[in-house]
């Protein structure tokens, strides 16, 4: 049997490996998508006070800190006997504004610097001219656009969370700074920045950027990577709308049936279950009632696009009811319009943040709760990436016992290697010659999911790297890590 | 971020703390934190495609972070100059990258140097090794002597 690999899979989050296996006839036997695995961090942190949880693990990715720092800090806050309810609303409105600052600029990030050379150069170009540096030189504007959102968002952070990276926002029970007038104005008048005004310009220009793209490719962007999957996110508790930092799980399978029904999020592990493989250092979670073969779930901005009942600003709610209709309002399970869906994402964001920093709560200084010492606590909120879940046990003495981290890009493990399934079943099965246009198919396959991967050590000249090769029995025959 | 003239100086230093010797580059920012210094100082996980614009402003531009290469003092400080570099795997950029679309976005280019700190371990742990702390050390007599007294920089 010959073995193809690809490694490692540029401009996602650090490395990983493909790995597709083809019979004596070029036949894809097959394939599977590589990834490392978060578990050296659930050790790293035993032992450690629990109210040290929401700054380590920021720690764990130079991408999403934020998202950690939050899910922690939810956690930490029912360790301290408080659920998010609890937490005054200035404490939970500040919470929510740096929570959107992180999704908005990640999400540009993504767009503008990761899916843009695909979408623009398209797969078959020349990989040296497929990436952002080009992006800048062809599309001067729009690279500029894109690095004065990802901008906006770093500043949110920076103004709430502090100017060092490892900044503190979030701490148990509530926030520890209110947001000052100076930097609210900052935002909102746009004369040192454009304002969060013009962010929701620029976010509703780039949709109809990939609505006419979506018109002018729609044959391809249909096909590719299309595949029967559930769909896993948080919704509103109140009335199951898109909610990105505190809500119930849901769930729907390829058809849009049910199969999570607004779980609490306490309830999550009695719904969940890790299944493993020997050739993946990353598990693979999946609801237990449908079993490991058919309960896996995408998450992100695709999966919580299909799932919520509506987006309680006006202008992403517009976008969402345009992206259902493409899908006659039926589930979408097409890869590629993941995209778009990060997209209307950006745009509810960017509305999310000009409603609270309008709001006058967040310069109150009202920011801290108390409650009653527990020994669990459970949070999850919606990554940019998808659905994150923290859970920690402390003993009495306040050390964290157990740490259990269920990362977006775990939910996205089994769709990722479905997506590359796809590709190699699709694109490369039976051909005699790989090209670099099908090689970048499976790239392209598993950006669309912005993995991220556990990967925030990037000493120069070297990133680090699991290297496995399995022969044809599924038998493990090296590893190597440089 | 002042719009009329350019700030003189800015020190990048990438790394994470949490994971061993990647933590060089930050580390080398407390100590410059020390200095009382007339430099800015960013802390950065991974370089970002906004640093372009930020070091667009500045007219000097030291990165600072960890290195794997085998060095002579136990580090090394080179010229850092703009280039088209694709071989980037992940969100994070190369210097030269950083430098590369300054030109070509804001048509800039600040002088640039990279101060790379050898490190040996990279595991989920706080704390230096043993040798990455001799050559930060290193790093900091070096500085100490050839840039902050010299001032070099801006010759």
């Amino acid at each position: 049997m010959k073995k193809l690999v690809i490694d490692p899979v540029t401009r996602v989050e650090g490395h990983g490996k493909v790995t597709i296996h083809l019979d004596e006839d070029n036949k894809v036997k097959d394939s599977f998508f590589h990834i490392v695995e978060f578990r050296g961090f659930e050790r790293f942190i035993q032992g450690h006070p629990y109210w040290e949880a929401p700054a380590l693990v920021q720690r764990l990715c130079g991408i999403c800190p934020v998202s950690h720092h939050l899910a922690a800090a939810k956690a930490i806050d029912q360790i301290v006997g408080l659920e998010p309810k609890d937490l005054s609303l200035p404490a939970q409105k500040i919470r929510k504004l740096l929570h959107f600052g992180q999704v908005f600029q990640s999400h540009a990030l993504h767009f503008f610097y990761l899916a843009s050379p695909d979408l623009l150069f398209g797969v078959d170009a020349d990989p040296s001219k497929r990436n952002v540096a080009e992006v800048a030189i062809k599309h001067l504007d729009l690279a500029k656009k894109g690095i004065l959102m990802r901008k906006f968002g770093q500043e949110i952070i920076k103004a709430i969370a502090g100017k060092r990276i490892h900044g503190i926002s979030a701490i148990p029970g509530g926030v520890h700074k209110k947001v000052s007038l100076k930097d609210r104005d900052y935002f909102l008048n746009g004369k040192e920045i454009p304002s969060v005004d013009a962010m929701i310009h620029w976010s509703h220009e780039i949709i109809d950027f990939i609505k006419n793209y979506h018109d002018a490719n729609h044959k391809w962007l249909n096909s590719f990577a299309d595949y029967p999957s559930g769909h896993l996110g948080l919704v509103n508790k109140e009335n199951g709308f898109l909610e990105l930092y505190d809500g119930h799980l849901r769930a729907l399978d390829a058809n849009g049936k049910v199969t999570l029904n607004d779980v609490p999020n306490d309830d999550y592990i009695q719904y969940f279950n890790e299944g493993v493989e020997k050739w993946s250092y990353l598990k693979f979670p999946y609801l237990k009632e449908l079993g490991k073969e058919k309960g896996w779930n995408r998450v992100g901005p695709l999966a919580r696009i299909n799932i919520c009942s509506g987006i309680e600003t006006p202008l992403a709610e517009e976008e969402r009811i345009i992206f259902k209709l493409a899908t006659n309002n039926k589930i979408n399970n097409k890869t590629m319009y993941s995209h778009w869906a990060r997209l209307i994402e950006m745009l509810y964001c960017a509305e999310m943040m000009k409603i609270l920093l309008n709001d006058v709560d967040i310069l109150s200084n009202d920011l801290l709760r108390k409650g009653t010492r527990r020994n669990e606590g459970i949070g999850i909120i919606e990554a940019p990436r998808g659905t994150l879940i923290h859970h920690y046990e402390v003993d009495d003495k306040d050390r964290i016992t157990r740490c259990n981290l269920i990362v977006s890009t775990t939910h996205n493990n089994e769709p990722m290697n479905q997506a590359v399934k796809w590709v190699a079943n699709n694109v490369i099965s039976g051909e005699t010659k790989i090209t670099e246009g099908m090689l970048n198919q499976v790239e392209v396959a598993i950006r669309a999911y912005d993995p991220c991967l556990s990967c925030a050590t990037h000493a120069l000249g070297q990133m680090p790297l699991e290297v496995s090769l399995y022969n044809h029995a599924g038998e493990l025959i090296h590893e190597k890590r440089r | 971020m002042k719009k009329e003239g350019k700030h003189k100086t800015i020190v990048l230093g990438i790394g994470n703390t949490g994971r061993q010797d990647d933590g060089l580059g930050w580390l080398f920012l407390d100590f410059l934190e020390t200095q009382n210094m007339d430099m800015d100082l960013e802390y950065r996980y991974q370089l970002q495609i906004e640093d372009a614009e930020l070091i667009s402003n500045y007219e000097t531009v030291i990165f600072v972070d960890a290195t794997k290469e085998d060095t002579e003092q136990g580090f090394y400080f080179k010229t850092c100059k703009p280039s088209e570099i694709y071989s980037f795997s992940t969100h994070a950029l190369k210097p030269e990258t950083i430098l590369y679309l300054a030109n070509t976005l804001y048509h800039h280019n600040p002088k640039a140097s990279i101060l790379g700190i050898q490190g040996y371990q990279w595991e989920l742990e706080i704390g230096m090794s043993k040798k990455a702390k001799l050559n930060m050390n290193q790093a900091k007599d070096y500085f100490k002597k050839n840039i902050l007294t010299n001032s070099i920089l801006v010759n």
